[in-house]
């Protein structure tokens, strides 16, 4: 039974991280657009998945390590994402019609 | 499953190999090591793909930094002009000898993944005697007990060169240790907020690595890589040039004569084996002191090219840029 | 288990495709932003099939060292763009 529910949570983060891959793939939109979705609904999936895995696993040595991950996961990944879109504006990155890429 | 891995190997490999600038090539290098690390994973050796994951970060970080030192100087212009040719062209002569070059090496890992054992002899001996050779109770890290010392050796004193290479081939002689460039997002409250919680961690973390290198993957390199690590988020948030750099090269010379020195008394002379038979205890104690060692050797050679790299490395193309 | 280890596995196409025609540097280091965690949810799916808690090393050491490397490049990129001129467009 629990095993069932597990599975099902697992689905659930499985379909977070789909919507974050057509969210990356939508045209028409620039790169700000991208990284909102993409690491917010990774970040999301990441969640999920742990939770169902500490389901199936239950009370153990296993789910503890897991639940410094999920910590450090939820930590970080919001930073880099901050960091990555922070610099980008700082840098005078404008997402235009033209196919800009960075010589070299 | 181990075929889409080395597919995914294979592929970005290729884009390494075919991609003309620079700065696509350090983030295809990154794909790949991730790759790369879980290969070794499934392929069933664990204490390596380790090694893969620390040293991807440090290599992307020194990669970047002497990329940005050559085209610093003047050499942005050229790259340009490439930028400015016909793209379309540029493209399709890019991906189709990749795509063939993938497809050729796919076929070959396909056929060429090992689906039994080969029974040579050194296999045989290797399996058989490490146990009676060298006495660890484990096969990864028994390099600390028998012969197998000298390889422990030979690798310290390789980082040893390293870094006394690059001491000598800078801009600047050891006397004089400027104060060197900032990181850009010093003053940023979110990553001061951030590192308080995570630099615990990575401290706790690299000492367990350290602590419990005997019984599983991990041990001394590991635990060093950690520590650097953490003398890298100092800098992103308070800077490292309070730090003493001369203690910290004098004091990674001791480490490593400390290193010679440690075997010679424990393992030539036997003393780590006799009394192996009743308690394991002596020889624990060993094989942790040595982990220890190596890790503190790693942490400052790691730091110590960190420390020229960023901070003093940079100096003197910015100079020129302000003038 | 299996099941979901593929389907992570094939989730690393769509972001590699990411990385290879992505139209600015910046899209490129998304896609290896979202390749690091994906890594690390493989070699988590890894340690609870072989049902080994060693392995899980693996994950933490990853999430604390590959952020460092994004973190760099994302500085030493916007400094290089603002030098070279591209900050007044």
């Amino acid at each position: 039974m629990i095993y069932v529910i597990s599975y099902i949570v697992m689905g659930l983060g499985l379909a977070f991280m789909m919507f974050g891959i057509l969210g990356i793939f939508k045209p028409g939109k620039d790169f700000y657009y991208r990284i909102l979705v993409a690491c917010k609904i990774d970040t999301v999936g990441f969640l999920t998945l742990a939770i169902g895995m500490a389901l199936r696993h239950g009370f153990s040595f296993f789910t503890g390590k897991l639940f410094l991950i999920v910590i450090i996961m939820m930590i970080l990944n919001p930073l880099v994402s901050h960091i990555m879109a922070s610099q980008a504006h700082k840098s005078g990155y404008v997402p235009s019609c033209e196919n800009e890429d960075d010589a070299s | 499953m181990t075929q889409v891995l080395l597919f995914f190997w294979v592929f970005s490999a290729a884009c390494i190999v075919f991609s003309r600038k620079a700065y696509r090539v350090i983030i295809y290098f990154g794909v790949f090591s991730l790759i790369t690390s879980v290969v070794y994973l499934a392929l069933g050796a664990p204490d390596v793909a380790m090694s893969e994951a620390g040293i991807s970060a440090f290599a992307t970080i020194f990669f970047i930094v002497c990329i940005e030192q050559y085209y610093g100087r003047g050499e942005g212009l050229k790259s340009e002009a490439i930028a400015s040719r016909r793209k379309i062209r540029v493209t399709f002569m890019k991906f189709v000898p990749a795509f063939l070059f993938t497809a050729g090496l796919f076929l070959l890992f396909v056929n060429s993944v090992p689906t039994g054992y080969a029974f040579t002899e050194l296999r045989d001996q290797y399996l058989r005697m490490f146990m009676q050779d060298v006495g660890g109770e484990n096969a990864v890290t028994a390099i600390y007990l028998g012969y197998r010392v000298y390889d422990t050796l030979f690798e310290a004193l390789l980082l040893v060169i390293a870094v006394v290479a690059v001491t000598h081939v800078s801009w600047f002689s050891s006397e004089e240790v400027p104060d060197g460039q900032h990181s850009e997002i010093e003053n940023s409250r979110m990553t001061k907020f951030t590192m308080r919680i995570i630099c615990p961690i990575i401290l706790l973390f690299g000492a367990y690595l350290i602590m419990n290198g005997h019984f599983t993957a991990g041990g001394g390199f590991l635990g060093g890589l950690a520590f650097a690590s953490f003398f890298i988020c100092r800098y992103l948030v308070l800077g490292i040039y309070d730090l003493p750099i001369k203690k910290v090269m004098k004091m990674e010379e001791l480490v490593f004569i400390n290193i010679t020195i440690l075997p010679i008394f424990a393992v030539f002379t036997g003393v780590v084996y006799l009394v192996a038979d009743v308690t394991p205890l002596f020889q624990n104690i060993y094989l942790v002191a040595m982990s220890a060692l190596v890790g503190m050797k790693v942490a400052c050679g790691f730091f110590i090219l960190f420390y020229r790299h960023i901070a003093i490395e940079r100096l003197p193309a910015d100079i020129d840029k302000k003038e | 288990m299996y099941i979901i280890l593929g389907i992570i596995l094939g989730m690393l196409v769509p972001y590699l495709v990411r990385v290879v025609i992505g139209p600015s540097v910046w899209d490129r280091l998304l896609g290896l932003n979202l390749i690091l965690s994906k890594t690390i949810m493989i070699i988590i799916l890894f340690a609870s099939i072989m049902g080994t808690t060693y392995l899980l090393d693996f994950a933490i050491i990853y999430a604390l060292s590959g952020f460092v490397g994004t973190i760099f490049m994302a500085l030493f990129l916007s400094q290089r763009n603002i030098q070279k001129g591209r900050g007044s467009k």
